[in-house]
């Protein structure tokens, strides 16, 4: 089976560094009539495919994850597997390059000022985050498309209980209203959450989810422009949901570290793969959504010790 | 490590507050009116205090971690 997975990443490879070179020679022969910007955006349409395959390769090489849980004699556990690891760094660099880019074009766009850099060259970078991101995206779905773990979504008639969970964490003067407003009970006793915490299940990855499908659907319609008539109506729509969803990140951004930065133990996990389990563990037992500490069950929960890995 | 993280934080959160900045005071200009027209200045403000608001939460987050003095852990 590893030789099976290795030969899929190396065509991958192989077709994607063929497409580069094909796309790139192209673009160099001195024959496009194109300005900069312009060359930039078909480059980077004729990109796509190959970006696409290259992340289903690598995604579908990881196999189907998981396994047994590794542990070090040092009480560390490994609650990230080297894949999902690297697929975070990723998508963290695809949005270090897309977000300011793209953020400076819709908002040079509004204040009509221009910066003393070519507004081609924040494309260019803009379409590289793009495909980074387009790559990360294709990589997980393939992997999620062959892996049967599904720990991140809350289970099967769960989900009113971890929204609870997650609107639980926060503060009251919040968590009350918003309770109300979406008719959840926050003193119901919650199942023991399992894996991962409920702001994660309930809160953070559907609408992960949600902006990023919406922000690789809008922003494959605005790249296809030039090389195929998309309407002009459909064209406006995709504009103004990529950037409401460019905003969604943006502030999901910024939730993600607003939650993750106090729980430092996360940080560590997402970023090395191994982490202490008894921080981790101690990080559950603090978690207000939990049920109390003396329950059994809190103890022995997989929650912060396992992973989708 | 903990301090490099925590002054990454700061700053990502300074430049959320500016990109605020600029979403809020743009959202009450008469160019952007004129071009954008009422659903965009509405989706500018509301999106530059919601980018505010939690850019300094952010921020606060990461001088708590500076100072370790974070709350949960």
């Amino acid at each position: 089976m590893g030789a099976v997975r290795w030969l899929i990443v190396l065509v991958g490879v192989a077709l994607a560094g063929l497409g580069a070179v094909a796309i790139f020679g192209q673009a160099t022969s001195g024959t496009q009539p194109w300005d900069p910007e312009l060359s930039d955006n078909f480059i980077f349409v004729k990109s796509i495919p190959f970006v696409l395959g290259l992340g289903v390769a690598v995604g579908l090489a990881r196999g189907r994850g998981a396994g047994a849980q590794r542990r070090r004699a040092d009480g560390r556990v490994e609650r990230f597997r080297i894949g999902t690891v690297v697929g975070h760094w990723i998508m963290t660099i695809g949005f270090l390059l897309a977000l300011p880019t793209g953020m400076w074009q819709y908002l040079g766009g509004i204040l009509d000022v221009r910066a003393p850099i070519d507004l081609f060259l924040f494309y260019r970078v803009h379409y590289v985050g793009g495909a980074v991101v387009l790559f990360g995206v294709a990589s997980f779905l393939a992997y999620w498309s062959i892996n049967a773990d599904r720990s991140l979504l809350p289970p099967r008639g769960q989900w009113r209980a971890h929204l609870a969970g997650a609107t639980a964490e926060l503060p009251p003067r919040l968590s009350g209203p918003l309770a109300r407003l979406f008719r959840l009970d926050l003193a119901a006793r919650r199942p023991t959450p399992d894996r991962f915490t409920y702001y994660e299940t309930g809160f953070s990855f559907p609408v992960w989810t949600i902006a990023l499908a919406l922000i690789t659907v809008t922003g494959l319609i605005k790249a296809m422009r030039y090389v195929y008539p998309i309407p002009g109506g459909i064209l406006y729509w995709a504009s103004t949901f990529h950037v409401a969803s460019m905003v969604l990140i943006v502030l999901k951004v910024l939730d993600h570290l607003r939650y993750t930065l106090p729980r430092w133990p996360m940080m560590v996990a997402i970023a090395k793969g191994w982490v202490n389990e008894g921080s981790i563990r101690s990080l559950l037992a603090a978690e207000p959504t939990a049920a109390p500490a003396a329950d059994a069950d809190v103890a022995r929960a997989p929650a912060m010790s396992g992973s989708d890995r | 490590m903990k301090r490099i993280v925590a002054v990454l934080a700061i700053v990502w959160a300074a430049a959320n507050v500016v990109v605020a900045y600029l979403f809020v005071t743009n959202a009450f200009v008469a160019k952007t009116a004129a071009k954008e027209g009422l659903p965009a200045q509405a989706a500018l403000l509301l999106g530059g205090l919601l980018i505010a608001v939690f850019a300094v939460i952010v921020a606060r987050e990461g001088l708590a971690l500076f100072r370790g003095t974070s709350r949960v852990s």
